[in-house]
């Protein structure tokens, strides 16, 4: 039983209220790595919150679920933003890839930040370089092909397998620890 | 149903898909239990990934927003902040759904769902009011898109949580349940193809039913 995820499936504004008091800083976080402007990646965040919580149907999960489709909401909408609109925006997104967002407080969570280094060190190489460029290089599957020279379906094949070996060790990790 | 989705599992919570690539992911995982599954374990992952991203603090002006977005404010107020928006909700209502509905609108529930204003104004749509069912029914109205592009459903004196189920040609969905302010409740859901009837539930009974005709 958990108030949040219930008052978010619900669909009482206290659901919504709650998850943003948590997780506020990674969604802004999060938005603001793809956009590099305050005003309107808070947009972005606005947005994908809103659009999510009037559809709570496409949720099912526990907490940390609804964090993680919280997030990915995040993600996806800011890059919706940039797709959307043309060169200005294209632009924009190559400011972004080169600017760090110019006030960083803190990392999101230090231990979580160094559990996921570990894994990341331990992929192959070459899916590991697809995966940062895409996630943290805000970078298209299409554009990384064309980058490393390598068959699309090559570069999503290494982004996918990158993806459930880092959740399989992820989740060994968080198993063994006492 | 369309084959299984494969590796773009992995790459939708990233970010990287198209906007088609991305309608037919959440068109498959509405109905497709296995790559949900697949799909919530990846954004898992893309969460972790967001662990080692920069927290700035949100201005809190963002926080302001989304309170507004999702808490009904009182008819004074809306008049005062938005009269514009006011008034093409009620002029909507009024042309062409009807005084008694224009009554709703005053009660402020529908003028404070501004996702649904901007999308109505900027559409055709039909209205149709929903059939009573059982012995304690709700009154309500769907109005919906002429395309099939979104419905917005309307209750009045809800009488506790209302569960909306969706029949299209594919099977059931469901939209969840109603948004509930005061007298009202609503519920705005884009398909991703034409919805053909609603069946609202109050408490695992049917209370109101309809038929959608394009």
């Amino acid at each position: 039983m958990d108030d949040l995820v219930d008052d978010f499936i619900a669909r009482r504004p206290s659901g919504l209220e709650k998850a943003y008091e948590l997780w506020s800083r990674v969604f802004v976080g999060v938005a603001r790595h793809s956009v590099s402007d305050r005003a309107r990646a808070e947009d972005c965040v606005h947005d994908a919150l809103i659009r999510v919580w009037r559809a709570p149907n496409r949720f099912q999960g526990n907490r940390e679920m609804l964090k993680a489709y919280l997030i990915a909401s995040v993600r996806n909408e800011s890059f919706a933003m940039l797709r959307s609109q043309s060169r200005r925006d294209a632009r924009e997104l190559k400011a972004a890839r080169l600017t760090p967002v110019e006030t960083v407080d803190s990392i999101v969570d230090p231990v979580e930040a160094q559990r996921l280094q570990g894994a990341l060190a331990r992929l192959p190489e070459e899916q590991r370089k697809a995966l940062a460029l895409a996630y943290y290089g805000n970078k298209t599957h299409v554009e990384i092909a064309a980058e490393l020279g390598v068959p699309l379906g090559t570069i999503k094949s290494r982004i996918s397998m990158a993806m459930r070996k880092l959740q399989a060790d992820l989740a060994g990790i968080g198993g063994s620890s006492t | 149903m369309t084959e299984h989705l494969g590796e773009d599992a992995e790459l939708y919570p990233l970010g990287i898909l198209d906007d088609e690539a991305v309608r037919k992911v959440e068109r498959h995982i509405a109905l497709c239990s296995a790559c949900a599954e697949r799909v919530a374990q990846a954004q898992s992952v893309a969460a972790s990934l967001a662990a080692a991203l920069p927290a700035p603090a949100p201005s809190p002006a963002l926080g302001r927003r989304l309170r507004d977005s999702i808490r009904p404010r009182p008819p004074a107020g809306i008049l005062r902040a938005s009269a514009f928006r006011f008034a093409v909700a009620a002029v909507i209502a009024l042309a062409l759904i009807g005084l008694s509905w224009q009554t709703l609108v005053l009660r402020g529930r529908l003028a404070t769902e501004d996702l649904a204003l901007v999308t109505m104004v900027h559409s055709h749509f039909n209205h149709v009011s929903m059939a009573p069912e059982s012995a304690n029914p709700v009154a309500a109205k769907i109005l919906y898109a002429r395309d099939g592009a979104w419905i917005y459903i309307i209750a009045d004196k809800p009488g506790g949580p209302l569960h909306a189920i969706a029949k299209m040609a594919t099977g059931r969905v469901d939209l969840g349940v109603l948004a509930s302010a005061g007298e009202t409740a609503t519920l705005l859901f884009r398909p991703h193809e034409r919805i053909r009837s609603i069946i609202l539930r109050r408490a695992g009974t049917s209370v109101a039913s309809a038929t959608l005709a394009y």
